[in-house]
Order: C-alpha cells, then sequence, then structure tokens
C-alpha cells in the first residue's frame, strides 16, 4: 500500500516533480563543480609549485663573474643550487610565421636540459625537445598578440645565425609563466642552444636556489650582487597574482553558484511541501500516523534527489573543467578533489534535500488534519495577505497584480531576487575590476605619471653603457618629431634601477625609478609625505618602508653599485611594480645610468589636451615614424605590462556572463512553470472572467521582470562597495594600498543587466505561454 | 423580449479510456433577454457542462451555442475573452477569488481591465462600491478574501460578476456551498439582478433556488426531458405555491 501510494505521488504530480528533480540537477551540479573547483584553484600554486619544484629563492643577473661570485658563496654556505644560462634575444629578431614577435619585455631561448620542470598542456613534464622544435610559455601561447599555433615556424637570429623552428607546443613554466616577471623564454634542444652560442652572445643566468636557511637573505644581500631581479618564494607567489585574480574572479563564481544552489534547493522544497500539506491534512484525517506520512514524503523526495543528484553529478564535471579552463591555461591545477569529492558534493546535495523535507515534515505533528489541510491548496490563511489596493493605485490592473503578488508573498520571490542579484554581481564584479585594470588612471599604480601616449621602450635602453645625456637626446629626438607634426608635448621616461637600501640592521634589494627630461617627483601620486625636492630625498613605497621598518622622515641608505649614500624619506606611495617594492629619486639626482637595470616606455603627454580621436591618431603618426614600436595609452600601456589580465578577465566575464544568463534561463522557467502549476485555478478563474492569455502571460512575465528589477536595483547598490571588498585585498598584496575603482556604468547598469533582464523576462514569457493550455474548465482541477 | 442565448443540436462527448462518454445529446434551448432560467436534474446528467458548454467555458464537440448574436464556438479566443469580461458574468460554487487581492479589488479588476467599459476610473469604483453597498457587503470591502464568510464571499463573486453591467449571468450552484440563510440573501440579490433585466441561467439542486425563477429546464442524461414555466414572481401567487408546483413538476420528471 505505503509503495502504491508513492508510486502514485510521484506519477501523479509528475510537473511539480520534474521541477524538483531539474533543481536538483543544477543544484549538485554547481555544488559539486563550485567546491571542486574551488579547492582545486586554492591549492592551485602550492600544487603546482610543489611539482615543477620551485626553489626558495630566485634570482637572476646578466654577468658572468657575478655568477662566480655566487658560486663561491654558495660553496661557502654550502647552498644547493642550480643555475639555467638564458640566451637574450631581441624581440626584433624573433619572426613568427613572418611577423615580427610582439613583446616589448627580455625574450631568451634556453636549452630544456637545462631547464626548471615544465610542463606541457595536459600538465606532462617536458624533459626532451628535438632539434629544430621550440617551446613557448602558455602565458605567450595564450596571448592572442603572437600567433603561436601549433605547427607554425619561428624563425631566430642571434649573432648573424639563423634557424627556423617548428612550434611544439607551449609549456607551463612556474618561473618563466608569469606576465609579472617580465621576461619570457623559448625552450630549444640543446644542440639548438649551442648553435647560437658564442662569445657575442648576450648570456644572463637564472639562479634557483633551495635553501630552508632563514639567515640566507640576509647574507646574500651583504653579497651585493649585481642582479637583474632577486626574489623569494612568495615573490614567485605573487608574481601570479594575475593569475590569482583570475581564480579569485572565479572563487566568487563558485561561492555565488554554491549559494544559488542552496537558494533554489530551499525555494524548491518550501514551495514543493507547501502543495503537499492538503493531502497530508487528509491521510492525518483519515488516521495515518505523522511517522508513515513523514516516512512517505522523506523517500519521495530521497528518490528524487538521488535520481537528480547523480544527474547533476554526471554533468558537474564537464561543466567543472568547462569552468577552469581559463585559470589553468597557464598554471598546472590538479584536480584537489577529484571526481570523487564531485561525488561527496552530490550526495550532500541529496542530503540537503531530504534534511530539508525532513525539517519541513517536523510541522507534521504540530499541525491539526485541517490547518495542513488549510495550509494546502484551499487558499484559506488566517493573515491578510493584500499589501495594495487597486482602488487607491493609480496603475494599470496588470502592473498592479504583479507587484501586489509580489509584495504580497515576498518569501516566495526572496529566492529569486537573491538568484538574480548573485548573477548580476557575478558579471559586475569582474567588469568592475577588467574596468578599472584598463583605465587610464591605473599607470599611476606603476609608478609613472599620467600621460597620453607610451612608446614601447625597445628603442631606448641598449644593453650596457647608457648614459643619461644618450637617453635624454634620445626622448629630445622624439619630441623634435612630434614639434615638426606641430605637436607640443613633453617626452620623458622612468629609468630603472636595482638598489640595496637599508636602515640600521634592516636590509631590503628595491626596484628605484628616476624620471627624466622633464618630468618631476611632483607629477606622481603619494599617500603620505611630500614628493622629494632635493638630490637627498627620496620617497619609497610602503612595501619597501615595511621590509626595513622605515617611516617618513627617516635616514636610509641605498648603495646604487657604486656607492651608499644617505636619504631621508618624505614620502610614502604604492605601486604594483615588482609586488610593490619601489624607491623614487629627486629627478636631479645624478645616478650612474650604467646600472640600469631598465626602463618604462617612452611617455608623451601633450600639452594641447587631445581628445581620444585625436590621440589615436598621433598614435598611428608615431607609430609610422618609429615602426616596429607599439605605442599604447597610458591604461592600454599598464594592461600590457601585467600581461592583458584585464583581457583575461574580460574572457572570463564572457564565460560568467552566459553562465549567469543561462541559470537566469532555467531559474526563471522553472520558476514561472512552478508559479504555473501552483496558480493553475487562479489562471482558469481568471479566463473565466474574461482576461485573455496576453494578460495572463504579462502577468507572469511582469511579475519576474520586477523581481529583476529589484535584484538590479539592489545590485547596484552593493556592486561597488562589493567589488572593492573582494578585489581590494587582491591588489593590497599586490602593492596597491589605495584603489580607486573605474567603472563604466553604461556597461554595469545598462548594457550586462538590459540584455540579462530580456534573457529573463523573454524566458518567463516563453514559459508563461504554457497558461494557454490551461483552460477555465482547470478552475477547480489542481494538480 | 429578444433572445440572448440560443442553443442548437449541443453535444459534449468526453473519451476516458477510449470509450465514448456523451455527456449532452443534441441539446437545444434558448433564453430570452430578462428570463431567468434555473437548470435540474440528477447528479451526472450534464447540467455543470451544459452551463459551461454554453457560455463558452468549454468547449463543445458539435452544435452551435449563439450568445447575442455571436456564435461562440466560432469566435477567436480573444473574442470569447472579451464576451466574458464584457457581456457575461460567472458565479461559481465554490467562491473562486484571486487570493492576493482584497474583496473589493478581486470585484473591480475586471472592471478596471475592460475597455468596452468606458466609464471613469472613479465612476467604476464608485459603482463597485454601489454593488457592495446593494449585496449588504460594503463593510468588508478591504478584507482579504480569508477574513469573511462564505455568504459574504458568494456575495462577492455576484458583484464581481455584475461589474461590468453583463446582458447574462452564469451561475453553477451558486448556493451550493451556503447555509440557508445565506443561501436565501443570495438568491434575493440574484433575483434583484434578474428584476433590473440581467438574465440569469443557473444550475441548482434546491427547489427553493428554482422556484424564484422564471422558467425551469429538467435534464436527465444529457437531454433536456421537459421545461417548466414558472413565470415573474406575482403578489397573487405565494413563493410556496411556486415552490410546491415546482416540486409536483419535478416528481413527474422523476427527481
Amino acid at each position: 500500500m505505503f509503495f502504491r501510494i508513492l508510486k502514485r505521488e510521484l506519477k501523479r504530480k509528475k510537473t511539480m516533480n520534474i521541477i524538483l528533480l531539474l533543481f536538483i540537477i543544477l543544484a549538485a551540479m554547481f555544488i559539486a563543480s563550485g567546491i571542486n573547483n574551488m579547492t582545486s584553484v586554492m591549492t592551485a600554486l602550492d600544487g603546482y609549485f610543489k611539482k615543477a619544484n620551485v626553489p626558495d629563492y630566485w634570482f637572476a643577473t646578466a654577468y658572468e663573474e657575478e655568477i662566480n661570485r655566487y658560486k663561491e658563496f654558495a660553496k661557502e654556505n654550502g647552498y644547493e643550487y642550480a643555475i639555467t644560462p638564458l640566451m637574450q634575444i631581441n624581440p626584433q629578431n624573433i619572426i613568427i610565421k613572418g611577423e615580427k614577435f610582439d613583446y616589448s619585455n627580455t625574450s631568451c631561448v634556453s636549452a630544456i636540459s637545462n631547464s626548471p620542470k615544465v610542463f606541457d598542456k595536459n600538465d606532462n613534464e617536458v624533459k626532451h625537445i628535438n632539434d629544430g622544435e621550440i617551446y613557448v610559455t602558455a602565458e605567450q601561447a595564450s596571448s592572442d598578440k603572437n600567433d603561436f599555433s601549433l605547427g607554425n615556424t619561428i624563425t631566430i637570429t642571434e649573432n648573424g645565425k639563423t634557424k627556423t623552428f617548428t612550434i611544439k607546443g607551449s609549456v607551463k613554466d612556474a618561473l618563466f609563466g608569469s606576465s609579472m616577471v617580465g621576461m619570457t623564454r623559448f625552450l630549444i634542444s640543446d644542440n639548438d642552444y649551442a648553435f647560437f652560442k658564442n662569445e657575442q652572445a648576450k648570456e644572463c643566468y637564472s639562479v634557483s636556489i633551495y635553501t630552508n636557511d632563514d639567515a640566507y637573505y640576509e647574507k646574500y644581500l651583504n653579497l651585493e650582487l649585481n642582479t637583474i631581479f632577486n626574489i623569494n618564494k612568495s615573490g614567485i607567489r605573487m608574481m601570479y597574482m594575475m593569475d590569482m585574480l583570475m581564480a579569485a574572479v572565479f572563487l566568487v563564481v563558485s561561492i555565488c553558484l554554491i549559494l544559488i544552489s542552496m537558494v533554489i534547493l530551499r525555494f524548491t522544497i518550501n514551495f514543493t511541501m507547501s502543495e503537499e500539506f492538503r493531502e497530508i491534512g487528509v491521510m492525518k484525517a483519515i488516521g495515518l500516523k505523522c511517522k508513515n506520512i513523514r516516512r512517505l514524503y522523506i523517500i519521495k523526495y530521497l528518490v528524487i534527489s538521488v535520481a537528480g543528484a547523480s544527474a547533476g553529478f554526471a554533468l558537474s564535471i564537464p561543466f567543472g573543467n568547462m569552468m577552469l579552463k581559463d585559470v589553468s591555461e597557464n598554471i598546472v591545477i590538479q584536480g584537489a578533489g577529484g571526481v570523487w569529492l564531485n561525488g561527496v558534493c552530490a550526495a550532500f546535495t541529496a542530503a540537503v534535500v531530504v534534511l530539508f523535507c525532513f525539517m519541513c515534515t517536523g510541522k507534521i505533528k504540530r499541525f491539526s488534519p485541517i490547518d495542513a489541510i488549510r495550509n494546502g491548496q484551499s487558499g484559506e490563511r488566517f493573515k491578510a495577505k493584500s499589501r495594495l489596493s487597486l482602488e487607491k493605485s493609480r496603475i494599470k490592473p496588470l502592473v498592479f497584480m504583479a507587484l501586489n503578488d509580489i509584495l504580497s508573498g515576498v518569501r516566495r520571490f526572496i529566492s529569486m531576487i537573491l538568484i538574480f542579484a548573485l548573477g548580476l554581481l557575478l558579471i559586475v564584479i569582474p567588469a568592475n575590476t577588467a574596468n578599472t585594470l584598463q583605465s587610464e588612471g591605473i599607470i599611476k599604480w606603476f609608478n609613472m605619471s599620467e600621460c597620453d601616449v607610451v612608446l614601447t621602450d625597445e628603442m631606448m635602453l641598449q644593453g650596457d653603457g647608457n648614459t643619461k645625456e644618450m637617453l635624454i637626446k634620445k626622448l629630445e629626438e622624439v619630441k623634435k618629431f612630434l614639434k615638426e607634426e606641430n605637436i607640443e608635448a613633453d617626452v620623458y621616461q622612468e629609468i630603472m634601477f636595482r638598489m640595496t637600501v637599508h636602515k640600521d640592521n634592516k636590509k631590503a634589494s628595491s626596484l628605484a625609478f628616476i624620471g627624466i627630461n622633464g618630468v618631476t617627483c611632483s607629477d606622481y601620486d603619494y599617500l603620505e609625505g611630500d614628493a622629494p625636492q632635493d638630490v637627498n630625498e627620496v620617497a619609497v613605497t610602503k612595501f619597501t618602508c615595511d621590509k626595513i621598518d622605515a617611516h617618513i622622515g627617516d635616514y636610509v641608505y641605498i648603495n646604487n653599485g657604486k656607492e651608499t649614500k644617505k636619504y631621508i624619506i618624505t614620502a610614502i606611495y604604492q605601486s604594483l611594480n615588482n609586488l610593490g617594492e619601489g624607491i623614487r629619486f629627486y629627478q636631479e639626482e645624478n645616478l650612474d645610468f650604467s646600472y640600469a637595470a631598465g626602463c618604462f616606455g617612452v611617455q608623451i603627454r601633450y600639452r594641447d589636451n587631445p581628445d581620444s580621436k585625436e590621440i589615436g591618431e598621433r598614435k598611428n603618426l608615431l607609430s609610422e615614424k618609429y615602426p616596429g614600436v607599439k605605442a599604447f595609452t597610458a591604461g592600454e600601456y599598464a594592461n600590457y605590462m601585467i600581461g592583458d589580465v584585464a583581457a583575461q578577465i574580460d574572457s572570463i566575464k564572457l564565460l560568467i556572463f552566459i553562465v549567469v544568463a543561462v541559470i537566469n534561463m532555467l531559474v526563471t522557467v522553472l520558476m514561472v512553470k512552478s508559479f504555473i502549476t501552483k496558480e493553475k485555478n487562479e489562471i482558469a478563474l481568471l479566463k473565466a472572467l474574461g482576461f485573455k492569455n496576453t494578460y495572463i502571460v504579462g502577468w507572469q512575465t511582469l511579475r519576474i521582470g520586477i523581481v529583476f528589477i529589484i535584484s538590479m536595483l539592489i545590485v547596484s547598490a552593493v556592486s561597488l562597495p562589493l567589488s572593492k571588498l573582494i578585489i581590494t585585498p587582491i591588489f593590497r598584496m599586490m602593492g596597491a594600498e589605495n584603489m580607486k575603482f573605474k567603472i563604466n556604468p553604461a556597461e554595469i547598469y545598462i548594457i550586462y543587466p538590459v540584455i540579462i533582464f530580456l534573457v529573463t523576462t523573454l524566458s518567463a514569457m516563453l514559459t508563461a505561454l504554457q497558461a494557454r493550455k490551461i483552460t477555465t474548465s482547470d478552475i477547480s482541477n489542481t494538480e | 423580449m429578444e433572445k440572448i442565448l440560443e442553443v442548437k443540436d449541443l453535444c459534449k462527448t468526453y473519451i476516458v479510456n477510449k470509450r465514448q462518454n456523451n455527456v449532452l445529446k443534441n441539446v437545444s434551448f434558448s433564453v430570452m433577454e430578462g428570463e431567468m432560467v434555473a437548470v435540474m436534474g440528477p447528479s451526472g446528467s450534464g447540467k455543470s457542462t451544459l452551463l459551461y458548454t454554453v457560455s463558452g467555458m468549454d468547449n463543445m464537440t458539435a452544435g452551435e451555442s449563439v450568445f447575442c448574436g455571436k456564435s461562440i464556438s466560432a469566435l477567436p479566443e480573444n473574442e470569447l475573452s472579451d464576451l466574458r469580461l464584457d457581456r457575461m458574468g460567472f458565479i461559481f460554487q465554490q467562491m473562486y477569488m484571486l487570493k492576493n487581492l482584497t474583496v473589493f479589488d478581486n470585484i473591480l479588476l475586471p472592471s478596471l481591465s475592460s475597455k468596452a467599459n468606458t466609464k471613469s476610473r472613479q465612476e467604476k469604483i464608485r459603482y463597485g462600491q454601489d454593488l457592495m453597498r446593494k449585496l449588504g457587503i460594503i463593510d468588508i470591502a478591504d478584507n482579504d478574501i480569508n477574513e469573511v464568510s462564505g455568504g459574504q464571499l458568494q456575495r462577492a463573486c455576484i458583484c464581481r460578476s455584475m461589474i461590468n453591467n453583463p446582458k447574462m449571468i452564469f451561475a453553477d450552484e451558486p448556493t451550493g456551498a451556503l447555509n440557508r440563510a445565506s443561501s436565501e440573501e443570495v438568491m434575493n440579490e440574484l433575483k434583484k439582478l434578474n428584476d433590473e433585466g440581467t438574465a440569469i441561467m443557473l444550475v441548482t439542486h434546491d427547489v427553493k433556488v428554482a422556484a424564484k425563477c422564471t422558467r425551469v429546464m429538467y435534464i436527465v442524461d444529457g437531454n433536456i426531458k421537459g421545461e417548466y414555466n414558472l413565470g415573474k414572481e406575482e403578489k397573487e401567487t405565494s413563493f410556496r405555491d411556486r415552490e410546491r408546483m415546482l416540486s409536483n413538476w419535478l416528481m413527474e420528471m422523476g427527481w
């Protein structure tokens, strides 16, 4: 008898049972893929670094004598290290399928045998490369600036020797695979490396050190090596901050999907259980015991939830992989939990459904049979429901009904409001992040002053022997060219050094900057204090200050390679460069430019405040004059330096946008279907009273539309503070203490919400068309 | 007097488990303006099906139902809706109302949604209040539907059916769920409406209710077995006499 009732119960309430099943599938899919991906992403770097054997300390130098000094030092102290020779190749001399390599930082080739571990796209270690084959970093391969498609050719010319390689694939390269490292490398065979190597070759050395000696760094700094960079493991980890930014966006997506699932489950169980109450009442009335009634429903929900969770589990695997694709492009992400975690999560979803059901049916004991019957279909309630008055309001009946329904049953719509709001936040937060990263103002976070155009730096610093005069001469040439074109502009540049700064007994290695050819210290933003106004004054980033425990007004000693000089800190500023480290010298300070470690692009600030169209035209003019040099706006340049993260976020934004649209569509379809099933007799009554199908479809659609608009208003109010709350800590870790979010109101408040609104309301409308099938004779029929 | 409803050879067949169930078999009748017609018959004889089919609430299998000169079966869905909204009124045995609206808003909704009703919003509101006052339920206007009694709710349903001044009201056992006192009240109100010129066709099991009508049709097995013309209630004939005469006729019919 029990199973006969159960069988009929499953068959008779087909629509509601199918809706419940679909919701459980969705929830199980989101929870399983979300939690598994969350654990994968959170442990991704640790797992990757372990797999790639990332060193505890890492530095690079261009000088063989420095390497020899280090070898002695390591030998004395018994440090384990590995040296990877890299041959610098001018990006101009690298031709990919007939096109010059579009890259503005240092590019190198290195031999596979000396390389730290690298992995192919399937996460298998690449140990051998055949002669004539070449691998590029995944970071380069995924960028659309160059066509590194499999099988394409790369021709490298160095010291008069040319060789053409075939691209064999891309590698996940823990040390050189981040855009923030400021260099990239191509991996070739040992024979091919030997082919290019000769006395003229510009070799530099990457040194990986493996030690757990706490005093190592202090000893290393005392060595005062002339390096291109030096960094410890946490620094290497920070280089992946941009990848982690993507991962953070993804984490937010996963958390939102899980929240959406829980909201969906709560709604569905409450909704379907309220449908059961009349029958529960009847069963109680005919004398069935509470525990038997409860058992019946728990088994029913168990059957549905097990079926739903199994399907959700199967779907969670491809769905999770699809979501992880963007994050795992550049790093090895080992499925932390594996498939079993998906299974556990799906089982958890089924358990939650049964638990919700258990909790809902708990009320059975407290209800008298008639209470249960009245809580069901009869519609009888014992408190006022209507919140608005048609008589008193001036709005049209259709709008009134939709609005009144929502206000009269907020609990029924709250789940939908939450789901829509979470979906919109999922789109808005990455969009705000991408817009901020693409904004013109972001260049200031890179220790650069505001400008209109930046030319890539290949034309400037040329190996050793640079002098300030030489550099200024080149900048003046640009200025002269612009003047000939009747364009008045300031042309200046940031020159970068690596220096050691110390206060008392604390030392830190930091990038140091000086602006040349007209740019002054007062052109930069500072968090505290005043810009340096004399040659013995410096501004220092908060990050570097913290390292040496220095404050404004403190004296510090800076060694620029040749001498150590005393400076007073007059200001503290923020920078995204090298994860927040930096020192800014007064513009007239006499530094030895032969020690320059690099430079930023040539900055041009027009004096006539041209509009963006004019700036674009002038960019073209500069590109024509300096072929091979790229011209960027300030925002484009900043973004270029951080590896076009904004574009990556843009691409994940599109994926999220599609996912949110699909979620909204599914939730809307299922919810409208549920509402129609529950309101079948009210719809039939409206029809009997003479209301047309268009009215009923409009009523159902409008309700969803209003719910969406409410969600939109909530999101408008909380999106910016939430974006700041989530994204600011990530930028703070990278050195940006004080972030100003750039929002694009048209995108955030109009384009995305309107598209999602259209998708949602269209889904509601198409689903509501189902109400056409309800006839006036259904007035007293309920499922 | 003109015919407001004319039904010709109306058939209604349900197919259940491949078995044909002929509920209405070539039913023909007409209702004149100002008439109040009761449909009686044993349970399962097809009374409610007849009411719903002639009013277009349910599809007919064959035949024709002409309401106000328009053949209902030939009307497109939207025109049929307009007809229901503007020219027909419905009262159901169960007091179906929209749960989220107050009693008055339920009454007002069809009026504010009607394009044919050319009154201003204020006039519509005033008319709705007048109807409620006439039916003695003005005090419950702002109540939720769960806060009033069945009799009050059924009178609210009558107000709703009247709000757009329909030509005819169809009522399916309007007093079926009410006690005797409430039933009396409701029938008196329907009678008043009929006296004011609204045609009424109602299905009932109650002789007292049917005795208030001008004509009674007796239906058995989907056929009209007979009709009894009671005519308008007049002072010289007491209601008890009408009831007795109708009872006698019903007994002849096999009631």
